[in-house]
C-alpha cells in the first residue's frame, strides 16, 4: 500500500513524467500494487512456494524504478538502473508459474540472458552517460556508444521476451490446456504481456512515434496478469465448496467407478486416473483390477498419493495445473479416505478375480497343449506301428495263398489290430479333435452332424479359420450338445449355427427335444461353460420343460 | 503303373512301397512331404500319387491340399488320399466337384493288400476309391422323410458299394450275384432316390455321396 501511495505521490509530483500525470501515476500503481498484493497472497496461500515472494519483487522492482520520475541525482540514478528490470522480472514470474520455479533449462537460459541484458548493458550504458538528467555513474559522455548499446539492449531484451511468449505456448502444447477457465486466461495474460514488453521495447530501440501509447497498453496489459491470478485464486477457493458436495456424495456409498467421477467433479479434473494400492500384489492397480502403472516425472500428468493411518492407499493422477492447488487436493483426499477404502476392497477382489481368469485360461491351454501332444504321439507312434504291423501280415498272407489255415489266422490277428486301431481312434479323437485343428471347424462340424444320431441342419457362416483354442472350443460345445440331444432329449432334429457376430464367434444347438435337462446333462454343460469362460466368452443354456433345449456359446474372437 | 507317394513314416512308406512293388506297380517316387511330392510329380509321368492326409512341417492340411493342387494341375493322375481319420467333410473337399480318379482310404485299409491295390488301380484309371466308413457314416445319418427307408436290404449293400466306387463287376462279384442282377438293382436305387442315371461310375459316386450327404 506504502510502495503504491508512494509511487503515485511520486508520479503525480514529478515534472519529468510525460503528462498527464494523472494517469501516468494510476498506470504506475496499476503495474505496481496488484503485483505486491498478489504475491503476498499467494505467499500466504502456498509459504513452501517461492512464486509468491517473486511476484512482490517484481512489484517493488517496478516502484524502484519508478524512482527515476524523482529529479533528486541519487534516486534518480538507482531508479534508471531499474529501469528494464520489472520488465524482467515479470517475465521471469511467468514462466515460473505455478511452481516458482523455472523447470526446464531453455526458461533459465532464457532468464538469465534478460536478467543480464537489463542490468549489465544498463550499466554499461550509464557508464557511458548515455542518459539524460543527473545520472551518478556517468564516467565519460560518449552518447554516441551509449546509444548503440541501448539499441542492442532493447532489442535483446524484446527478443527474449518473444522466445519467453515461444516457451509458454510450447508448454501449453504439451502439457495440453489447463483445466479451469480462470488458469487458462492468466496463461493467456501472461504471452500478451510479453508481446506488449516485446512490442515497446521495439518501439524505444527504433523510437516510434507511437511511444507513448505503446506505453500505456503494456502497462494495462502487464497488469491485468496478477489481477487474472487474483481471480483464479478467488476461483478456487469457490472450488473448494465441491468438497462439500464430494462428502454429500460419499455417503451413499459410491461404487469405484462413481468414487471416481466424484473425485473428478471434485477436483474439477474430468480426466483425473484413480489408481489403488494393493500391496499384496505391491502394484498399482486400475479401478478393473488391473496392472497399472503411476505416470514418471516430466510426464504432463501429476500423481497426488493418499495414505491412510501411514499406509499407501490410493494415487490420483490428475492434470498438472491441480498441483497449483494443494489444499484442494488434500480436502478432497481427505474427504475420500473410507470411501477410498471400501474402493480398494472392490479393486483388490478384481485383481482377484482377474488373476484366476487368467489362471483359469492358462490351465486349459496347458492341457489342451498337452491333449494335442498326446493326440499327435498316438497317432505317429502306436496308430502307425500297428498300420505297419498289420501291412505286414497282409503281405505275408499274400505269399501264404496255398495255406489256408495260416491264411484265416493272419486274417484274424488283422481283424484285431483293425479293432485296436478303431478303439485308438477313438481315444485319440476324445483326447483331442484333430480334425480340427488340421481342417478347421467347418469340416469337423459336418463329420459331426454326419455322425449325430439324430437329423441335424448344420449352418456355417465362417470366412477363414479362427484361432485354433476358439475352434476347439466350438467343436466341443456342439459335440457335446449334440450328445446331450441324443442322449436324453427325445428330440426328432437339432439345428447347429455357427457364425462371427460383433467380433465373436456365435455356436448356438437347438433341438425340439423335450427340454428342462436334468442334473446329469449339468455337469457336460459345466464343463462347457468352463471352457468357454476361460476364453471369456459365455455359455447360456434355455432348457423350459417340454421346450426343446437351446445352448448359446458366445465367445470373443477379436 | 507308375506310383508316387508322400508318406512321413518309414516304416510305412517302405512297407507301402514294397507292397506296390509285389504287386508290380513301380514305385517313382518316395516322398516324405508335400512339397517334394508335387515337384516329383511335375518331373516325370506318374500314373497314381498316394498321399498322406498329415504331412510335415505343421501336419495340419499340408496333405490333403497337395492331393487337391495335385487333382487341379493334373487331372489325368489319379489321387488317392490315406488317412488315419475319415471325414465326410473332407472327402467332400477333395472331390470337390468330380470323382473321377479320386480315391480316400482309411490308413488301415493297407493290409488289405488285395482289395487296396485294386483301389490304387482303379484310382489309376480314372475311377474312385470312398472308404466304406465315409458311406456307412453317411448312410447312417438319420434324415427326416427318408428315401432310404424305402430301399430294400439288397439294394443298400449295392448303394453301399457304389458309393465306395466299385463297379457293377466289382458288385457283382462281391455279392455273388450276376451283372444283370446289379444292373436293374443300381437303376431301381436311382429311381427311389429320385437320382438321374448318370453314365460314368464314377460320376455317380459323386451322385450318390451328395444325396447321402444331404
Amino acid at each position: 500500500m506504502t510502495a503504491g501511495g508512494a509511487t503515485f505521490a511520486l508520479a503525480l509530483n514529478s515534472e519529468i513524467v510525460p503528462e498527464p500525470a494523472g494517469l501516468q501515476a494510476a498506470l504506475l500503481d496499476w503495474i505496481t500494487v496488484p503485483y505486491i498484493l498478489g504475491g503476498l497472497v499467494a505467499w500466504r496461500h502456498r509459504p513452501d512456494s517461492r512464486f509468491g515472494p517473486l511476484m512482490v519483487a517484481a512489484g517493488f522492482a517496478m516502484f524502484i524504478s519508478s524512482f527515476q520520475w524523482v529529479e533528486a541525482a541519487l534516486p534518480y540514478t538507482i531508479g534508471l538502473a531499474f529501469d528494464l528490470v520489472p520488465a524482467v522480472l515479470v517475465m521471469h514470474v511467468f514462466l515460473a508459474f505455478p511452481g516458482g520455479r523455472l523447470e526446464r533449462q531453455s526458461e533459465q537460459v532464457v532468464v538469465a540472458a534478460a536478467y543480464a541484458a537489463a542490468i549489465g548493458l544498463q550499466l554499461v550504458k550509464m557508464l557511458l552517460g548515455g542518459v539524460w538528467g543527473e545520472n551518478l555513474l556517468a564516467v565519460v559522455t560518449e552518447q554516441a556508444a551509449a546509444n548503440t548499446v541501448q539499441d542492442v539492449q532493447l532489442i535483446t531484451i524484446s527478443a527474449l521476451a518473444l522466445t519467453a511468449v515461444v516457451l509458454l505456448v510450447t508448454r501449453r502444447r504439451e502439457t495440453g490446456r489447463p483445466l479451469r477457465r480462470s488458469v487458462a486466461l492468466l496463461v493467456d495474460s501472461f504471452a500478451l504481456a510479453l508481446v506488449m514488453i516485446a512490442a515497446l521495447l521495439l518501439a524505444g530501440a527504433f523510437e516510434l512515434p507511437a511511444f507513448e501509447t505503446i506505453r500505456r497498453i503494456t502497462f494495462v496489459t502487464v497488469g491485468i496478469a496478477p489481477v487474472a491470478f487474483l481471480i483464479g485464486l478467488l476461483d478456487a477457493r469457490l472450488a473448494r465448496s465441491a468438497v462439500g458436495d464430494l462428502v454429500v456424495e460419499l455417503r451413499a456409498d459410491p461404487g469405484p467407478a462413481e468414487l471416481r467421477d466424484a473425485l473428478a467433479r471434485a477436483l474439477g479434473d474430468p480426466s483425473l486416473t484413480l489408481l489403488y494400492w494393493l500391496p499384496e500384489f505391491e502394484s498399482w492397480a486400475d479401478l478393473d483390477g488391473r496392472d497399472a502403472a503411476l505416470p514418471l516425472r516430466g510426464d504432463d500428468r501429476a500423481t497426488t498419493l493418499i495414505d491412510r493411518d501411514g499406509v499407501r492407499l490410493a494415487a490420483l493422477v490428475h492434470d498438472r495445473s491441480l498441483g497449483d492447488e494443494p489444499a484442494r487436493l488434500e480436502a478432497v483426499s481427505a474427504a475420500a479416505g473410507i470411501a477410498l477404502e471400501n474402493g480398494r476392497l472392490h479393486v483388490e477382489l478384481r485383481a482377484r478375480l482377474e488373476e484366476l481368469k487368467g489362471s483359469r485360461r492358462r490351465v486349459l491351454e496347458a492341457s489342451q497343449f498337452e491333449r494335442q501332444r498326446l493326440e499327435r504321439n498316438l497317432h505317429d507312434g502306436a496308430q502307425q506301428r500297428l498300420i505297419a504291423l498289420s501291412l505286414e501280415l497282409g503281405r505275408i498272407e499274400q505269399r501264404l495263398e496255398g495255406h489256408p489255415e495260416a491264411v484265416s489266422r493272419l486274417e484274424q490277428a488283422r481283424g484285431e489290430i483293425a479293432l485296436s486301431l478303431e478303439e485308438l481312434r477313438d481315444v485319440a479323437r476324445g483326447i483331442h479333435p484333430a480334425v480340427v485343428s488340421g481342417h478347421g471347424l467347418e469340416v469337423a462340424l459336418e463329420s459331426l452332424a454326419a455322425r449325430a444320431t439324430l437329423p441335424v441342419r448344420l449352418a456355417v457362416d465362417l470366412d477363414g479359420r479362427l484361432q485354433e483354442r476358439i475352434e476347439v472350443a466350438a467343436y466341443y460345445v456342439v459335440s457335446e450338445s449334440l450328445a446331450n440331444v441324443g442322449k436324453h432329449a427325445k428330440a426328432s432334429s437339432a439345428t447347429v449355427d455357427v457364425s462371427r457376430r460383433n467380433g465373436a464367434l456365435v455356436v448356438e444347438v437347438v433341438d425340439d427335444g423335450v427340454g428342462g435337462a436334468d442334473s446329469e446333462r449339468g455337469t457336460g454343460l459345466r464343463g462347457l461353460a468352463d471352457r468357454v469362460e476361460a476364453l471369456g466368452g459365455r455359455l447360456r443354456v434355455w432348457t423350459p420343460r417340454g421346450g426343446g433345449t437351446r445352448v448359446r456359446a458366445e465367445i470373443p474372437c477379436g | 503303373m507308375r506310383v508316387a507317394m508322400a508318406e512321413d513314416s518309414v516304416l510305412l512308406r517302405e512297407g507301402l512301397a514294397r507292397l506296390l512293388d509285389d504287386a508290380g506297380f513301380e514305385v517313382v517316387a518316395q516322398c516324405e512331404d508335400a512339397d517334394s511330392l508335387l515337384r516329383r510329380v511335375s518331373a516325370q509321368h506318374v500314373d497314381v500319387a498316394i498321399v498322406d492326409i498329415r504331412l510335415p512341417p505343421t501336419h495340419q492340411d499340408e496333405g490333403l491340399r497337395a492331393a487337391i493342387e495335385l487333382r487341379e494341375r493334373h487331372p489325368s493322375i489319379g489321387v488317392l488320399v490315406l488317412s488315419q481319420y475319415v471325414e465326410p467333410g473332407l472327402a467332400m473337399r477333395l472331390l470337390a466337384d468330380s470323382a473321377e480318379g479320386a480315391g480316400y482310404l482309411l490308413k488301415d485299409r493297407i493290409s488289405d493288400v488285395k482289395e487296396f491295390v485294386a483301389a490304387v488301380r482303379r484310382v489309376a484309371e480314372g475311377g474312385s476309391a470312398i472308404d466304406p466308413v465315409i458311406v456307412s457314416t453317411l448312410l447312417s445319418r438319420r434324415r427326416s422323410d427318408d428315401p432310404l427307408e424305402t430301399l430294400t436290404p439288397r439294394e443298400r449293400e449295392v448303394l453301399e458299394l457304389m458309393a465306395t466306387g466299385s463297379s457293377n463287376q466289382g458288385i457283382a462279384d462281391a455279392l455273388v450275384i450276376t451283372l444283370r442282377a446289379v444292373e436293374k438293382y443300381v437303376s431301381s436305387i436311382f429311381g427311389k432316390l429320385g437320382l438321374p442315371s448318370t453314365g460314368s461310375e464314377s460320376r455317380r459316386v459323386l451322385a450318390v455321396l451328395m444325396f447321402l450327404r444331404s
